[in-house]
């Protein structure tokens, strides 16, 4: 993404920074908005377009026919069943039999749009590809080249290239957050948490005033809070720290999470955790 | 559950909220990535100069923009709503309902077993006064040869008893397979009712709430607009370092004045539109419900007609069908060496002593049957104010996550409209709202936090 510096001969060194020194003035003469309209190498992709394409609107009424069914289906089995167990591995159950539906109705979908997505920032020279979402200003806005691309006839080609490096990097939150002290304190923080909406789920209850449940709502919003800061934040720091400290070691200017992330970029998860351990 | 605006903290910031499938597709587009991201505090004294990599983080711009309040009074209500969605003044609790649910069926198992008791008692009777008038009559007609009365009478009334439960089995069991036939599809038609009636009462509050909120936020937004140069020109007074104690107290005194205007308008507003749809919510509420009520009570009242009628039917069928077992003729089994006077006279006492049984019987069974109505009937209300609890809360819960949304998403846009003319102005060429870390970026939190801050102004 970001041009690496150029190793410059000494016999060239002052001629170039002249040149430089010219190549500043005229960009300090060029108004912001032009510099504001450079393209860098990052690309993004509104993936809300992308499912609205044929294929994917196919796909969502397929699987919006067949969840219709399987709420009926639902419904006639949980009638009666008051048994909170019961009810809870019928849930599963059926939650099971959408997530596969799922998978089978789309990850051949999903898998042509990643790669139609890879083909389209090879052509672009693009280093990484994030989701819009996170874009509030510039970057290369691929979506229309991909959404013709799945539209066209035939499968779009795989590009021939590994992406270029980038100056983005990524975590996978998932992976530092399995790592056994953070998830001791996760898992921890959680039950605490239920354990607090059970005690305030009681309390309400009896709560006889607005006033009252207001009260209890406080409470519950202070436990949380106070036990939050003490066992949640100083982890996140040190998480945030080690991860800073890694990417201004690789020279990376933005550190994303993966889930953001749809192409290239550098991944520094390994790194980050061995640091975290 | 953490609150939306605590989302910066990366160790919990997964959202359990369900996905639609559109941003299920979405989502999942990204091969197999998760959910999600939250943005992530630092300093950012480490900005290497000529990036021009830029990036905020949006929890903190949230929190500084003007609607921030009414974001966090939607917060704190679906936190609310949902620590309530199990109290006794929105729903009863699963294991309340079970409980009573238990305390019925015992009393419904008590009155049949008491009615089967009942019945059995008035069979016995029924059958030794037949037989004692039986045997009267045929002590009465002396001299006859053949069998005694006594082992006449019983012998009738074995042969006629067995046949008559056996088809009285066979006809109770049809009954009862229509009747649990028809008291499935009364459930399936109330619910799909119920469901109709709130579907429209939720589109029409749903409706409602979201141009007030609008409105709320279009006058939220004008009056800062109309204020602001007032608000400029004060705060100009006030950096003017000349400015005597008494006359910067004042300055500030406007400024508090102006505050406490726009305040107070917006919470006057806010007041009205709480009570506009607290008086919706109420008559929407009222109107599913006698709907409900109405057209559950038409449903219920032709099942019990048919269920009535079909009794009515299998009770003649029945009657009519012991009444040919006991013999061919239409008396009852009546063994051989007995004269037809005798024959004549023990087939109209049969008949007498069936006749008042089954009067005596209708008897019982219909009061065992009005006790199972009003059983069935409080069955019914407690799995209707169980699921109208559960589908109230669970409603308002849906509208105030889509106001929250709605309101998040317009406060976010008006963000990235302001970080976009910063950025430009400083020659940043990219901008995210979502970094996990500090790292060689530009951080444009702090600057954006001061014009977001102006829009207060």
């Amino acid at each position: 993404m970001m041009r690496e510096k150029l190793r410059v001969p000494p016999f060239f060194r002052r001629r170039a920074a002249l040149a430089l020194g010219a190549l500043l003035l005229g960009s300090a003469l060029l108004a912001p908005a032009t510099l504001a309209a450079d393209v860098t190498d990052i690309g993004f992709v509104d993936q809300a377009a992308l499912s609205s394409i044929p294929s994917f609107t196919r796909a969502n009424r397929d699987l919006a026919a067949y969840k219709a069914g399987l709420d009926r289906e639902f419904a006639k089995r949980m009638r009666g069943v008051r048994d909170q167990n019961t009810q809870a591995r019928i849930a599963q159950e059926f939650q099971n039999k959408l997530n596969q539906r799922q998978h089978d109705v789309f990850g051949p979908l999903f898998e042509r749009a990643r790669v139609a997505i890879a083909s389209v920032a090879s052509s672009k020279n693009l280093s990484v590809v994030v989701d819009k979402r996170i874009v509030i200003f510039g970057g290369q806005d691929v979506t229309s080249s991909v959404v013709d691309l799945l539209n066209g006839p035939g499968d779009p080609i795989p590009p021939v290239n590994t992406p270029p490096p980038s100056n983005v990097g990524f975590v996978d939150q998932t992976q530092i957050d399995a790592l056994p002290k953070l998830k001791a304190a996760n898992d921890d923080f959680q039950k605490f948490q239920s354990d607090q909406q059970q005690i305030a789920q009681s309390k309400m209850k009896s709560a006889k005033s607005d006033a009252d449940k207001q009260q209890v709502l406080k409470d519950y919003q202070s436990a949380v809070s106070d036990k939050q800061k003490q066992e949640i934040a100083p982890l996140v720091d040190q998480t945030r720290n080690a991860i800073s400290d890694v990417a201004k070691k690789r020279g990376l200017l933005l550190v994303i999470d993966r889930s953001n992330l749809i192409y290239g970029g550098t991944d520094i998860t390994s790194d980050v955790t061995s640091a975290l351990k | 559950m953490l609150r939306a605006r605590s989302s910066n903290v990366v160790l919990v910031r997964r959202r359990g909220t369900t996905l639609s499938l559109a941003s299920l597709v979405t989502t999942l587009v990204l091969a197999g990535c998760g959910h999600g991201a939250s943005t992530s505090g630092g300093d950012l004294s480490s900005a290497s100069p000529d990036a021009r990599v830029g990036y905020v983080r949006m929890a903190e711009l949230v929190k500084v923009h003007p609607l921030y309040s009414q974001l966090a009074r939607l917060d704190d209500d679906l936190q609310a709503l949902q620590l309530r969605a199990l109290g006794g003044n929105i729903a009863r609790s699963g294991a309340d309902v079970q409980h009573e649910e238990l305390v019925l069926q015992h009393e419904l198992d008590a009155a049949a077993a008491q009615t089967k008791i009942a019945l059995a008692g008035k069979e016995q009777e029924y059958t030794r006064r037949e037989q004692a008038a039986i045997a009267a009559a045929l002590g009465a007609g002396a001299g006859a040869s053949g069998p005694g009365g006594a082992q006449i009478a019983s012998g009738m009334q074995a042969a006629a008893g067995l046949q008559a439960a056996d088809v009285e089995r066979a006809a109770n069991q049809n009954l009862q397979t229509y009747r649990s036939e028809l008291v499935k599809q009364d459930e399936d038609a109330v619910r799909s009712l119920q469901t109709s009636l709130s579907q429209r009462a939720a589109r029409e509050y749903g409706a409602r709430a979201e141009f007030l909120q609008k409105s709320e936020a279009d006058f939220a937004l004008q009056q800062a607009t109309e204020d602001s140069s007032e608000r400029l020109a004060l705060r100009t007074k006030l950096s003017n370092l000349a400015l005597d104690d008494a006359a910067r107290a004042d300055v500030k005194s406007q400024l508090d004045a102006l505050d406490k205007k726009e305040s107070d308008a917006l919470g006057a507003m806010k007041n009205r539109d709480e009570s506009t749809l607290a008086a919706l919510r109420q008559r929407l509420h009222a109107t599913a419900a006698f709907e409900l009520n109405e057209q559950v009570a038409q449903i219920r009242k032709r099942t019990i007609a048919k269920i009535n009628e079909r009794t009515v039917d299998t009770r003649q069928s029945l009657i009519g069908q012991i009444g040919r077992i006991a013999g061919p003729g239409g008396g009852p089994v009546i063994p051989g060496g007995v004269s037809p006077d005798m024959k004549a006279k023990l087939t109209a006492l049969h008949a007498k002593f069936q006749t008042d049984f089954n009067h005596d019987a209708s008897k019982t069974i219909a009061q065992f049957q009005k006790t199972r109505s009003d059983l069935t009937r409080r069955f019914q209300a407690l799995e209707g104010v169980d699921s109208d609890a559960q589908s109230g809360a669970s409603k308002e819960m849906n509208d105030l996550q889509r106001q929250r949304g709605d309101l998040y998403n317009q406060m976010v846009a008006q963000i990235g409209r302001e970080v976009k003319v910063l950025a430009q102005q400083r020659g940043i060429n990219f901008v995210t709202s979502d970094v996990v870390a500090p790292a060689g970026g530009v951080d444009l939190t702090a600057d954006a936090e001061k014009d977001i801050e102006s829009l207060h102004e």
